[in-house]
């Protein structure tokens, strides 16, 4: 079964249609990424799957559930654009805010955000605020925080949109490092064409709104991924297809031409 | 650091020193103005009366503006969630805001009866407003990206009041707290003053308005009012202290540039 399945999914806001007819499938266990033009509806399509706003119409589930029941046992974690972090509290508590509500929904195999502090390099910053940490830090705290519930799905936000170009190339392979070879799914949304083939298992590429999926692009490139794929000459290639993609979807008629 | 402690004490011992001069030199009636060093002497000849009175005073104001407090966060904790409850009980909030209270005292003594209750109802009451209405403006400030998360994994409404209304209220809170210590002060002694107790500085200020013309009632009138400052800066003090213990993590609490 797929991770996450949308049949013909719409969503208005009154007379504005954000989304309209989306047909989506995203395998279990793969990496997914989409980018397309400012305000076309990326952010509207993972709140949809988060079970955060209802879909006008159409079909979907989230890990095999209606997007709201996934929502209530914690089957989707969230990596906003934002950190997000509470300024009351530590790196520490911070990591486990997520684990610290809604306690009955919790995984049995919830991971320890200690641990995941230390593996993203954070190990010895847990007692300090947020206000103590740079954009990168900040940004790897959400990343654990979501990690640590260990839920089968993971949708990121353009999380690496506020950093610097050398954070964020950190960011892709820390990120890379910590989803590979784990069974978690992962929509990725990006502004980012780089970001997106370096992390990507599957890029796709939608129109200004309402939000049509243009192009759907395998990324071939070798896993585990080191730091040297972006030097490969088959990334640049993809890059260029993604690129391309991104212009056609601006123009009237295009439509899913792969890599 | 040494002039955060030691300004505020030369423009104190300055305020103090014009007055004892403008006092000595005009010969003022003393029930109008006293002369500080009188008031102070006065003060330690009777230290167990004022401390006891101000006891109470302390008492009535501080339960008083715990009791607002509580009732203000009963009252902001729907009002944020709701626009429709926000603006059902904002009027009312502003009716109790505008409403001299001392016009009311007599009717709640009457109600409530004699001594402290009255007393610390309406200390609750006059802290009330402001305290809903910085509790609500702090709740609504809740990080919106934060909330969002918490939607996500479908976190209670109890888990999201506590966990990130009331932690994002605090500075409102506090900026209030400020606001309603002169109040709730004001309120604690003309309340004794009208509540058939005898108790607490403003029964002793009550008293010796009686006799206005005596040079006792001058002393202990104006020993009264120095001993209400004195709370008031304390309270303050208290409230600095507390602010720091739990806003550490807060802006207004770090280094500032100039
Ligand atoms: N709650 C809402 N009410 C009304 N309109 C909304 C709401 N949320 C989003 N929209 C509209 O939906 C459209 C898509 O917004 P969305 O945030 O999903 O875009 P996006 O693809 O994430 O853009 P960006 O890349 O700039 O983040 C925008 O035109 C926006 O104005
Ligand atoms: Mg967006």
């Amino acid at each position: 079964m797929s991770a996450i399945e949308l049949r013909q999914v719409s969503k208005a806001y009154g007379d504005l249609a954000v989304i309209d007819a989306l047909d989506l499938s995203v395998e279990g266990g793969s990496f997914v990424s989409i980018i397309g033009p400012s305000g076309c509806g990326k952010t509207t399509l993972l709140r949809v799957l988060a079970g955060l706003e209802p879909a006008t119409s159409g079909q979907l589930s989230v890990d095999n559930r209606p997007p709201e029941e996934a929502r209530r046992r914690k089957r989707v974690a969230m990596v906003p654009q934002q950190p997000g972090l509470l300024p009351w509290r530590t790196v520490r508590a911070n990591a486990r805010l997520l684990l610290d509500v809604n306690r009955a929904a919790n995984p049995v195999d919830a991971l320890t955000p200690e641990l995941l502090l230390a593996e993203v390099g954070l190990g010895d910053f847990g007692a300090m605020y947020p206000h103590e940490l740079s954009g990168g830090m900040a940004q790897r705290v959400a990343l654990v925080r979501a990690l640590a519930l260990h839920s089968p799905l993971l949708v990121m936000d353009e999380p690496f949109a506020a950093l610097d170009e050398i954070t964020r190339s950190e960011m892709r392979h820390l990120l890379n490092r910590l989803v590979e070879g784990k069974a978690v799914t992962v929509l990725f949304v990006t502004h980012s064409i780089t970001e997106a083939v370096a992390l990507s298992d599957r890029v796709l590429v939608t129109s200004a709104r309402p939000a049509q999926v243009v192009a759907d692009i395998t990324i071939d490139l070798p896993r585990p991924r080191s730091v040297d794929v972006e030097d490969d000459p088959r990334f640049f290639e993809l890059c260029a297809d993604v690129r391309h993609a991104l212009h056609r979807g601006n123009g009237t008629t295009a439509t899913g031409g792969g890599a | 650091m040494k002039h955060r402690v030691l300004a505020p004490i030369v423009g104190i011992l300055c305020f103090l020193g014009a007055w004892e001069l403008l006092v000595q030199l005009n010969d003022v009636r003393p029930f109008v103005l006293r002369a500080p060093s009188r008031v102070v002497d006065n003060l330690f000849s009777y230290p167990g009366t004022y401390a006891e009175a101000a006891w109470v005073t302390l008492q009535h104001a501080y339960f008083g503006a715990a009791l607002g407090l509580a009732g203000a966060l009963l009252l902001a904790a729907p009002m944020a969630a709701s626009r429709f409850v926000e603006h059902a009980v904002h009027p009312v909030l502003t009716l109790v805001q505008v409403t001299p209270f001392v016009a009311y005292i007599a009717s709640v003594v009457l109600w409530l009866g004699p001594g402290t209750r009255p007393a610390v109802f309406i200390v609750g009451l006059v802290c009330l407003p402001a305290f809903a209405f910085a509790a609500v403006d702090g709740m609504r400030s809740a990080d919106p990206a934060a909330r969002e998360l918490l939607a996500s994994v479908d976190a209670s409404r109890w888990e999201v009041l506590w966990r990130l209304r009331l932690p994002s209220a605090l500075p409102s809170l506090f900026t209030s707290a400020r606001y309603n210590v002169g109040l709730a002060l004001i309120a604690a002694y003309l309340v004794e003053g009208g509540n058939y107790a005898n108790e607490g500085l403003g029964a002793i200020g009550k008293k010796a308005a009686l006799f206005p013309s005596t040079r006792d009632a001058a002393d202990a009138l104006w020993a009264a009012i120095f001993a209400m400052a004195i709370l008031g800066t304390v309270t303050l003090l208290v409230l600095s202290v507390a602010q720091r213990a739990l806003m550490r993590w807060h802006v207004s609490q770090r280094p500032q540039l100039r």
